[in-house]
């Protein structure tokens, strides 16, 4: 499902979302207000997300901890 | 090719407009633009004085108009009449006519003498009443030594006949005596009675004493209630007094020394039939003057109430027509053709309005003349005019406190709507957090007009941001997802990659690792929920978010830079896109471009999968400069001869930064002077007529034929661009007007250069405190929780439940004062900082000065005085 591939699958939504943003914005003289914020909105939501994906992409190391129950564990 | 209208993109366009109005109607046509709020009026009496400008007198005139006005503000202050505030949104004042004004003037003219003579006569009745106040308690106290006195009237006689008899001599003997109605008069006994303030009684008797070597006999008694003192207005305790003495000087003396210590003698009769007499006078007189005092009050009173009325309205007017003739006084008057003219800064696209409302006022008033308004050309920089809306106006404001942006530059603002609090997101990045601030936000928003009015200084500051925090709340919503915090706990929204490796025998406490769950499956959106709690927790996050700051602080600074690109192709400087725009560009993607290919690069590597060693990319970096060609670790084949080549090519763009840009326009200044130009500056220089500077001016200013033939005015507008030059020479638009130096605009450029370079490197280190605030937010809130929360959730029975709420109580407040007020305050003082330092260093100049329009709505606003009068 989510592998890494993903990325490139968000980035052509995040461009699809941008380029409908440009034409659907509302017209008059804040237009450019409108498309300037929410195109850069959505890169800024895609960065993030495509950098916290990306650095579990290929993890150098792994969660470790001590203190799991046993309960917990057998599950 | 102008856009067909002003965008919040750049500034607006602007005009010098020049008005020619005639003399009947200036003043309506200055309140009508007073009410339209788009014209900035140059100031063409500069050489003026204050008193020497034409309608001083008119401003005098109100100045006094308003002093009365504030008089009667004081008065019903002092008579605790409430005053009707004026609500600009609800009440709509029409511009007042020339008569209105001189009405009001005599109006309040004639209400400031009544009220004076109100005052006065209550002022003087009031210390009338005191007066017989005082009286009165002087007749009932001496009536009442007058009455034990008699009893001793023997004793007393005994004392004076004999000096030598002991005071109390035998007491009893004279007590029952028949002549007790005797009168002190046939013993040559005088007194005097009168009222001294209480504080002052012991110096009193001590002077007394002192003078009159004790022959007197002082008797006095503590009025209960403390007197008004007319003067101050404040209460004072008194004393009565009654002091028995012999001999008319000495009782002359006693005046004099009691009138001395500002004692009030009155006049009180030893008969007792007399002294009833006279308190029933006293009394009566103090009824009645009483009565009248009430009657004074009353009258005072209903005539503030009614002035409490309309205060507010006419100081609003008073202050609007003040402004009106402040702006007239700007402008210049030609005497021969009776108009005045005024010359002034508006939008360009406003202008068809300001033409439409001159039309008006002069159809309105019925003038054959029509009020001319005319476009003129300048050489002058325009003001910047950036329009706003409710949303728009707060991130402006961010931006104005940093400096006016150059006229038609990229406005800054435009990118700070998203960047400044998507930053402000990424340090500050908790779900739970996020949706009470959204909360806080979106109530501001729903009870904006109740809210608008409260004055609290700090909460309108709030207030006044109340857009900007919406749009913080919503990016950290979305940042809280990404970090999986909501009060530093995890969500599991969805499955994890990993899973834990538990050995077949595993005992509590010992240490487990996870493994990936399956290769093909990552965790899809934000931070996967196992590393909650992990050991090496912040192992992990730190080195993801000191990447992800680096690279969003890659993706800001490149974005500024790219504005810098727009700017100047709008400003037609081809030269600032080769000298400036592109090295700079290819300087900063060589370094720190690459970098962030690096890094993303080295997280699509599955480094175990080819069993590789990892590069430390931080030494990759250091290695690159240091010794260029040396690679510690490879990240891939080939990279030493790549970062050879971008090291060069960063090299390389120091020089062309450095002189491209001066050394082009040295060449091309040079060229024009060939070829014969001379630059607008330097006309006075050139011409051989020293002198003769109206001739030069006018043959530059065409269009200005018509009214050189005037006065002194029209001949100082003619020459205006000679005028304000200072005003030109600041800034940086080189080779556009001004004077052409070479080493001045060298130095600029060599200053420019190193701090880009130099700037690369600290700004992109100063993105780091996104990391170090995200990880500081995030370490915060799991403090409190473990310190409130989370053991008091362990707690069980009704105790632990009761315990668990006052617990959660705390948490709440301190959830609220430490982790979202302040943690947000910090973390939006540092976003502040990267918008203003980090991005705008890239491509906003910063020289323009702003536009300030002579507007009624912003005066009412912004004036002091008049805030006590508006609701």
């Amino acid at each position: 499902m989510a592998n890494g591939w993903s990325v490139i699958t968000g980035l052509l939504i995040c461009v699809a979302m941008a380029v409908a943003a440009w034409f659907f914005s509302p017209k008059g003289e804040n237009q450019v207000l409108w498309r300037s914020s929410i195109i850069l909105s959505i890169a800024c939501c895609f960065l993030m997300w495509a950098i916290t994906f990306l650095a579990q992409l290929h993890p150098l190391i792994a969660p470790r901890r001590s203190d799991l129950r046993e309960e917990y564990v057998h599950h | 090719m102008a856009p067909a209208r002003d965008t919040p993109f750049r500034s607006a366009d602007m005009s010098m407009v020049q008005l020619y109005i005639s003399n009947e109607i200036s003043r309506e046509v200055v309140n009508a633009l007073g009410e339209l709020g788009l014209v900035q009026f140059r100031d063409l009496n500069g050489d003026l004085s204050a008193f020497q400008r034409a309608f001083t007198q008119d401003i005098r005139r109100l100045d006094n108009v308003e002093r009365q006005l504030r008089y009667f503000h004081a008065q019903m202050e002092k008579a605790g009449i409430p005053l009707r505030k004026l609500d600009l949104d609800v009440d709509i004042l029409a511009p007042p006519t020339t008569t209105e004004i001189d009405e009001l003037a005599e109006r309040s003219q004639s209400l400031e003498q009544r009220i004076a003579s109100l005052n006065e006569s209550y002022e003087t009745l009031k210390k009338r009443e005191v007066e017989l106040t005082e009286w009165r308690w002087v007749l009932r106290e001496a009536g009442g030594f007058f009455d034990r006195a008699h009893g001793n009237v023997e004793e007393i006689r005994a004392s004076t006949d004999d000096d030598d008899a002991p005071l109390l001599q035998d007491v009893e003997h004279h007590i029952s005596a028949p002549e007790v109605e005797r009168s002190f008069s046939c013993m040559n006994i005088g007194f005097v009675a009168g009222v001294i303030a209480r504080d002052r009684v012991a110096a009193f008797e001590r002077i007394l004493w002192r003078t009159l070597r004790g022959n007197l006999y002082m008797n006095q008694a503590e009025i209960p209630e403390p007197l008004i003192d007319p003067a101050t207005n404040e209460p004072v305790q008194k004393n009565v007094f009654v002091i028995f003495a012999h001999g008319k000087e000495i009782l002359a003396k006693i005046r004099k020394i009691s009138e001395s210590m500002s004692a009030e003698v009155y006049n009180v009769d030893e008969n007792s039939e007399l002294r009833r007499d006279q308190v029933h006078e006293v009394n009566a007189r103090l009824n009645d003057v009483q009565s009248v005092l009430r009657n004074t009050q009353q009258t005072l009173e209903a005539e503030l109430t009614q002035i409490s009325r309309s205060l507010s309205a006419w100081m609003v007017l008073v202050g609007k027509e003040k402004a009106v003739y402040d702006t007239l006084n700007n402008f210049s008057y030609d005497r021969a053709r009776r108009t005045l003219i005024a010359e002034g800064w508006c939008p360009t696209h406003d202008l068809p309005l300001i033409r439409s409302t001159l039309q008006d006022v002069t159809n309105r008033a019925g003038l054959s003349v029509p009020s001319i308004i005319n476009e003129i050309r300048t050489n002058k920089k325009p003001p910047t005019y950036l329009k706003t809306n409710k949303f728009t106006e707060a991130f402006q404001t961010i931006v104005n406190a940093y400096g006016t942006p150059t006229y038609h530059e990229v406005n800054p603002a435009i990118p700070v709507i998203v960047t400044f609090p998507f930053l402000f997101a990424v340090m500050f990045g908790d779900l739970g957090h996020a949706i009470i601030m959204l909360c806080a936000a979106l109530a501001m928003i729903y009870w904006e007009k109740p809210l608008k009015k409260v004055t609290f200084e700090l909460f309108a500051m709030v207030f006044y941001g109340r857009y900007i925090a919406l749009v913080m709340a919503a990016f950290s919503i979305y940042t809280g997802l990404i970090y999986n915090d909501i009060f530093s706990k995890s969500m599991t929204l969805f499955k994890s990659q990993w899973e834990w490796d538990v050995p077949k025998n595993y005992r509590p406490g010992q240490t487990v690792t996870a493994v990936i769950r399956d290769p093909n499956y990552r965790y899809p959106f934000g931070l996967d929920w196992r590393w909650h709690g992990a050991e090496n927790e912040l192992l992990f996050t730190n080195s993801y978010k000191m990447k992800m700051s680096i690279i969003l602080g890659w993706a800001h600074m490149t974005y500024s830079l790219c504005l810098s690109y727009i700017n100047a192709r709008h400003f037609k400087r081809p030269v600032d896109i080769w000298g400036n725009f592109l090295p700079g560009m290819i300087f900063f993607q060589s370094i720190f471009g690459y970098l962030v290919i690096c890094i993303i690069y080295k997280w699509t590597v599955d480094w175990f999968a080819i069993g590789q060693q990892p590069p430390g990319l931080l030494n990759m970096l250091i290695y690159m400069f240091l010794q260029p060609g040396y690679i510690d670790v490879p990240l891939y084949p080939g990279q030493k001869y790549v970062q050879i080549g971008l090291l060069l090519l960063a090299v390389i763009q120091v020089p062309i930064l450095l002189f491209l840009k001066p050394f082009y326009l040295r060449w091309e200044h040079n060229r024009a002077r060939a070829k014969g130009y001379r630059e607008i500056g330097e006309r006075s220089r050139v011409s051989a007529l020293d002198e003769d500077d109206d001739g030069v001016a006018n043959a530059n200013g065409g269009d200005r034929h018509s009214v050189d033939s005037a006065g002194e005015g029209v001949a100082m507008i003619a020459q205006d661009p000679d005028d304000d030059e200072e005003e030109e020479e600041e800034g940086d638009d080189h080779g556009h007007g001004g004077k052409f130096n070479f080493g001045e605009v060298m130095i600029h450029q060599v200053i420019h250069t190193i701090e880009f370079c130099l700037n690369c490197v600290s700004h992109t280190a100063s993105y780091l405190r996104l990391w170090a605030l995200s990880l500081a937010h995030q370490q915060l809130s799991a403090v409190l929780w473990s310190m409130t929360m989370g053991p008091a959730l362990k707690v069980t029975g009704i105790g632990g439940a009761i315990f668990l709420v006052v617990v959660f109580a705390a948490f709440f407040c301190l959830t609220c004062i430490i982790l979202i007020i302040m943690e947000g305050v910090s973390a939006m003082l540092h976003s502040l900082r990267l918008a203003w330092v980090e991005s705008f260093s890239k491509f906003a100049e910063f020289g323009g000065w702003p536009f300030a329009p002579f507007s009624f709505k912003q005066l009412l606003e912004e004036s002091e005085e008049l805030k006590e009068y508006l609701g």
